[in-house]
């Protein structure tokens, strides 16, 4: 039989690597063929032809070298290493290119720096908070909206609401998520007017839920009747 | 606020005097149930999401409670940015307090070295307040976004505040105002609460799903430790840390929204026991100077009591023992705190409950008993006897009352139907977002003030047949803004207003305009306590208190202080000056009571003789102060005083009781012979018909007016509580 190559095959190379080292090396030295009856048949061409007759002789099939079928692997690993490698610095570069792009398309929105340095210099001595945090970025989201060439006592005004809107949106987040870890969903809420009900269903004698009208309930209706009944009245008072 | 409409009975007292008034008096109580919102804020607060559009709020829950070892005082901060300070050893007297602002939304409060009381909000500001001038002393911003947790350390030289964003900044406590040292390393989400180490080397640090232990030097996390988010169980819902406590063997307790109380190990970051104690978040934790018990606050409303105990009676190894449940509130405990000898909690539910621990306290007493406050320590309603007008204060407006009348006559006990209804004749709201200190209607009815933190506000009421016009003086003093207390003369002509500086203004009305006519200047002492003033009904005395120094009387006539009444150790609670004798009456919060004659400089003859005898016990144990003392014009031997549970009319003609006396008369049967009715008979007629009761006064000889709160409407405004599921419903 002719010399056992490894099949390659199209698994993920490290998985492979670990799998076809073990299994080379015990098809190589136990002789067992694991591809034999197909091989056979759609047989690959032998190198050694010429020793066609010898070959299904009992021959022990050619020793492969566990240094060969290391290095077999090795190449295998760098190959896949490569590919990957070449992936990831084409996805690289494109990245790079988008962002160059969208700043480029930034810069284009953008008032001249000349404008944006006059801004920047105006806006530190007039902010009321001292300039901890800043306010480049609140800066340029503002100036983006700036229409070109605006003066900049425009820009001032509507620089600090936009400071003063950042904080207030934060704390309306801070007290949304008090709100929501509390009172919101999956929480085990009841309303008052159940909790206040509970000790008169207990009771020997049970008694109604505190509040067992609904004072709320069509108060537009009501105000309409209301309305229309003096309305009529007086029309009524008018006919006599 | 609702008051209640009855021609009931007056004070139970059984002897004769009073049974002959009770014939010729009627009483009038006025139920205005159109003040009391019925709408339920459960349903509406889910349905809108937020609370902020609920409307006005009467009763704000309390978010926090500091409570400072060396001072026994107590600060409690509400939610809608009050901070009140309570003297635990005056008899749990509130005694002074920083008016609110809608935009503070304050998250935590502490004490710091040198009796400092720093707050921190969700506004990202760092707040001290001064407790000498009563005002804010600065407000710095720690650019961290909304600042969650603060906590001072043990030395009280540094404050550790948890934000938004997840930065731990370190401040140094300097004299006068803290500056800002460094950051800590940055988590990924809000830092919930903070603890320190007592040696002021570690901080525990509790934020959503984590727990980090951060070393103080260096400023990095050491460890980050896991929490689960149910207990043995898989849950969607992130486990939010509530409270994190480090004790000084390296153990941290953490308490979380699923319930469960978790002790880790900070030296290895591993979790040492587990204890699951409710169905809802535990909310809080504070643990004892000794580190032998701690309490927590659930949201049920429950609190636990945590002991160290041996484990057999004779080893010496201990472990954590879950040995108190105590139910005193009905929605979220949202604060605890640990004081030497009692467990401190308040909620949502407004209370602040103080429940003593019975094997800490030494003294078996009436001391001992649970302390649950309620209702406010100050009068928040005043009264035009005139018109029978009620102005009442509320934390963002005022509302102005008449009182409706009755022609129909019955007998005593009878509730009579009101011919005419209350009428609710003004709203007046405040502008900006401050709160309401304090506010005043005059007698006759034409002028209201009021002030809030940075602002004085008169205005002048037209009255033409039955409906009235407001027009404001404009250009008020600056000096009048932040003003503790506003008296009207009897007269309506002069103004006295008492600042926050400490200093008394004395203004003259005149048609439509003010003068200023005189400043009496701070007298010697600290503040102890909030100002209070009376006036004398001949308009020529004017008495003010609130400093260690006692209560100082001033000749208005002539502008100059006439004479202190010596300083007692308690902090007066109310004061008044009565009619014709001129004797000023001080309340103090230990329940006294001391009358004394300014014309003479000196306690009056009946004082002495009570101070001798003392109050029967059961005065002496009463819970709440009291607020409001008047005269009867016509007879000056009778004190009308009440507080929130009752009202008495102390007769300064009939003997004193002793201990052995009966102190609550119950109405005797009629065929109780004379003679036993004058043994029971003694000077202090005490009537608990209304309760809870929040203002009374006597409007003219035969008509009362008593202005009730009850419970059930303050919790039907309360936010929902937690569903509890009860066998049978």
């Amino acid at each position: 039989m002719g010399p056992l190559r490894p099949r390659a095959s199209r698994a993920p190379a490290s998985a492979m690597v670990d799998e076809s080292q073990p299994t080379s090396e015990e098809a190589a030295e136990h002789g067992l063929l694991l591809w034999q009856p197909s091989s056979s048949a759609a047989a690959e061409p032998l190198e050694e032809g010429d020793q066609g007759d010898e070959e299904f002789d009992d021959e022990a099939p050619e020793e492969l070298t566990f240094a060969s079928a290391q290095a077999e692997a090795r190449e295998e690993e760098r190959r896949v290493r490569e590919t990957a490698r070449r992936d990831k610095t084409l996805l690289k570069e494109k990245r790079k290119r988008r962002e160059e792009l969208f700043i480029e398309q930034k810069k284009r929105k953008l008032l001249p720096d000349s404008i944006l340095e006059k801004l920047t210099t105006v806006s530190q001595t007039n902010i009321k908070k001292s300039p901890g945090k800043l306010k480049e970025v609140n800066l340029q989201k503002k100036n983006e909206e700036c229409e070109k060439g605006s003066d900049s006592k425009k820009a001032k005004v509507q620089k600090v609401q936009s400071v003063s809107q950042n904080e207030n949106s934060r704390q309306q987040a801070a007290k949304a998520f008090i709100q929501k870890s509390l009172y919101g969903p999956g929480t085990n809420r009841t309303t008052v007017n159940k909790f206040l009900s509970l000790d008169n269903k207990r009771l020997p004698v049970k008694k109604a839920a505190a509040q067992f009208l609904n004072n709320g309930w069509g108060t537009q209706k009501k105000q309409n009747a209301k309305r229309f009944k003096k309305r009529w009245m007086v029309r009524k008072m008018k006919n006599f | 606020m609702a008051a209640a409409e009855r021609g009931a009975a007056r004070p139970t007292g059984d002897n004769r005097t009073s049974r002959r008034r009770r014939r010729r008096c009627r009483e009038h109580s006025l139920r205005t149930s159109g003040l009391a919102p019925r709408a339920l804020p459960g349903q509406s607060a889910r349905a809108r999401g937020s609370g902020a559009e609920r409307g006005p709020r009467r009763s704000a829950g309390i978010r926090c409670v500091a409570y400072n070892n060396q001072s026994n005082r107590l600060a409690v901060s509400r939610t809608d940015g009050t901070v009140e300070i309570y003297n635990l050893s005056a008899n749990y007297f509130q005694e002074k307090f920083f008016p609110g602002h809608e935009s503070r939304a304050t998250e935590a409060l502490c004490w710091a070295k040198g009796q400092r009381l720093f707050s921190a909000g969700l506004n990202g500001e760092i707040i001290e307040y001064d407790l000498q001038a009563l005002n804010i002393k600065y407000a710095m911003d720690a650019f961290g976004g909304p600042i969650w947790s603060m906590a001072a350390s043990p030395s009280g030289s540094q404050l550790l505040i948890g934000c938004e964003d997840g930065s731990v900044k370190l401040f140094q406590i300097i004299p006068d105002k803290i500056q800002f040292e460094r950051n800590f390393d940055r988590q990924k989400s809000r830092i919930l609460s903070l603890s320190w180490h007592p040696s002021g080397t570690h901080i525990a640090a509790g934020s959503i799903d984590y727990i980090s232990v951060f070393d103080v030097k260096s400023g990095s996390a050491i460890h980050k430790m896991l929490v689960d988010r149910q207990y043995m169980n898989v849950s969607k819902r992130k486990c939010i840390i509530w409270g994190v406590a480090f004790l000084s063997d390296g153990t941290v307790i953490s308490v979380d929204s699923a319930g469960k109380v978790q002790f880790w190990d900070s030296a290895t970051g591993t979790l040492v026991k587990n204890h699951l104690i409710a169905n809802a978040d535990v909310q809080s934790i504070a643990v004892s100077d000794q580190e032998d018990s701690f309490v927590v606050g659930t949201a049920e409303g429950t609190i636990f009591h945590f002991q160290l105990v041996s484990v057999t009676s004779s080893s010496s190894e201990k472990q954590w023992v879950r040995t108190k449940p105590f139910q005193h509130h009905t929605h979220d405990v949202r604060t605890v705190a640990h004081s030497p000898t009692a467990l401190i909690s308040g909620g949502t539910d407004t209370h602040l409950v103080i429940r003593p621990l019975m094997e800490k306290v030494e003294v078996k007493n009436y001391d001992a008993a649970l302390r649950k406050i309620t209702f406010p320590h100050r009068r928040l309603i005043s009264c035009s006897k005139k018109r029978q007008l009620l102005l009442f204060q509320f934390s963002h407006h005022l509302d102005l009352w008449r009182l409706g009348s009755t022609v129909a006559t019955g007998k005593h006990g009878d509730t009579l139907p009101l011919s005419k209804d209350a009428d609710h004749l003004l709203h007046l709201k405040t502008k900006g977002p401050e709160n309401i200190i304090c506010s005043c209607i005059s007698p006759c009815g034409s002028w209201i003030a009021y002030s809030t933190a940075s602002r004085f506000f008169l205005y002048r009421l037209n009255y033409e047949h039955d409906s009235i016009s407001l027009q404001r003086v404009s250009k008020m003093p600056a000096f009048l803004r932040s003003a503790l207390q506003i008296l009207f003369s009897e007269d309506s002509t002069k103004l006295f207003v008492a600042s926050n500086q400490g200093s008394l203004h004395v203004i003259r009305l005149l048609e439509g305009s003010f003068k200023h006519l005189h400043t009496f200047q701070p007298q010697s002492g600290t503040v102890e306590s909030m100002c209070l003033l009376a006036v004398s009904p001949d308009g020529n005395w004017l008495a003010a208190s609130g400093t260690s120094a006692g209560v100082h009387v001033y000749n208005v006539k002539r502008l100059k202080l006439h004479c202190t009444v010596p300083a007692y150790n308690f902090p007066v609670t109310a004061l008044a000056i009565a009619p014709n004798t001129n004797n000023l009456v001080i309340a103090h919060s230990d329940q006294q009571i001391f009358e004394y004659s300014i014309p003479d400089k000196q306690y009056t003859e009946w004082s002495r003789t009570v101070q001798k005898q003392g109050f029967h016990h059961l005065w002496l144990q009463r819970d709440t102060p009291i607020t409001h003392i008047s005269f009867h014009p016509k007879r000056p031997m009778y004190i009308l005083v009440h507080d929130a549970y009752m009202f008495c009319i102390i007769d300064k003609s009939l003997p004193l009781p002793n201990d052995k006396t009966l102190l609550y008369n119950p109405l005797p049967p009629t065929n109780e012979s004379d003679v036993i009715r004058r043994r029971t008979a003694h000077a202090f007629k005490i009537s608990k018909i209304y309760k809870p009761l929040l203002f009374m006064d006597l409007l003219d000889e035969r008509t009362l007016v008593a202005v009730e709160r009850p419970l059930d409407d303050i919790i039907a405004q309360l936010p929902p509580p937690i569903k509890k599921k009860k066998f049978g419903t």
